[in-house]
């Protein structure tokens, strides 16, 4: 019986943003930004359903004069993605 | 939006750990990256300083040119700060947070015992900071997973505390010069190993 996999996570632009967050203690918009090659209008929308789903917190501030939006994995989110590649492993391994 | 469509789309078990794979080494090479610009930084300051005061104790015969030392944390933070700014949205992950720990560690003890090594107790201090330099190089070494870094570190704490024993005077300063080429060649390491 193969887990199931959590379809929140699995997504491509989704997966790329937790798989940042899950190794820093937090990361600026621009940066998810520049790392996924995505466009402002769709990872907003993404960080968005993350951040629904109570796997990431996401504050809203200014850096200068500068709006600046700082995305940060939960405990929730580390232990989704954990489940996450645990059952990509089964997967692969079966 | 068809950039959009491609990255929404739904992956197989392989693409995903792959996907997981890519951007956590992408984003650990960019973080580590701009570590290797403060050991490069810091080792050439180190280099500069050490030698810079080496020449001044050799001609005037004086040590008070040591005091010269404490330029060098009120010149290199202000050049980290504007550094960073320049990669102001680089994140930081636990090695990288480690690593400047231990660096500041190192800095606070030997700015500190350099005080008290000059108005309360005199001591050899070469040789206490040779040892901490090689503490601090040692374990960045280990955090990084780097054994030349490691052993690097390990020369310059043992050999340091050696040869500061065995050479008195401004002659001693050439250990630290010694310690500042070993910092760049860290940086020029991580850059390598990170590329």
């Amino acid at each position: 019986m193969f887990p199931k996999l959590d379809p929140i996570l699995h997504s491509e632009l989704r997966l790329a943003v937790m798989s940042i967050l899950a190794d820093v203690e937090s990361a600026e918009f621009s940066y998810l930004r520049k790392q996924t090659n995505s466009t402002a209008g769709n990872l907003s929308v993404q960080i968005d359903k993350l951040s629904a789903a109570g796997y990431i917190t996401v504050e809203k501030g200014f850096k200068g004069k500068m709006p600046c939006t700082t995305c940060k994995i939960t405990p929730e989110g580390i232990e989704a993605f954990n489940n996450y590649v645990n059952a990509l492993k089964e997967y692969i391994s079966l | 939006m068809e950039k959009n469509n491609e990255q929404n789309k739904e992956m197989t078990a392989q693409e995903s750990l792959s996907l997981i794979s890519e951007m956590l080494n992408n984003s650990r090479r960019i973080i580590l990256q701009n570590n290797a610009k403060h050991f490069m930084l810091w080792g050439i300051l180190l280099t500069v300083t050490s030698l810079a005061i080496y020449e001044l104790w050799h001609i005037t015969g004086n040590p008070i040119w040591n005091c010269a030392w404490f330029a060098m944390p009120a010149l290199g933070f202000p050049i980290v700060r504007i550094l960073d700014r320049k990669n102001s949205d680089v994140p930081q992950n636990v090695i990288n947070k480690q690593l400047g720990l231990i660096w500041l560690t190192y800095c606070i003890f030997a700015v500190t015992i350099s005080v008290i090594a000059m108005l309360v107790v005199p001591m050899n201090i070469s040789l206490v900071i040779a040892v901490l330099l090689g503490f601090a190089e040692c374990i960045s070494g280990f955090l990084l997973k780097n054994w030349a870094i490691t052993i690097g570190g390990f020369i310059l704490g043992i050999g340091g505390a050696v040869a500061t024993s065995m050479i008195y005077n401004e002659a001693q300063l050439l250990i630290f010069t010694l310690g500042g080429i070993i910092l760049v060649v860290t940086g020029l390491i991580i850059k390598f190993q990170y590329k």
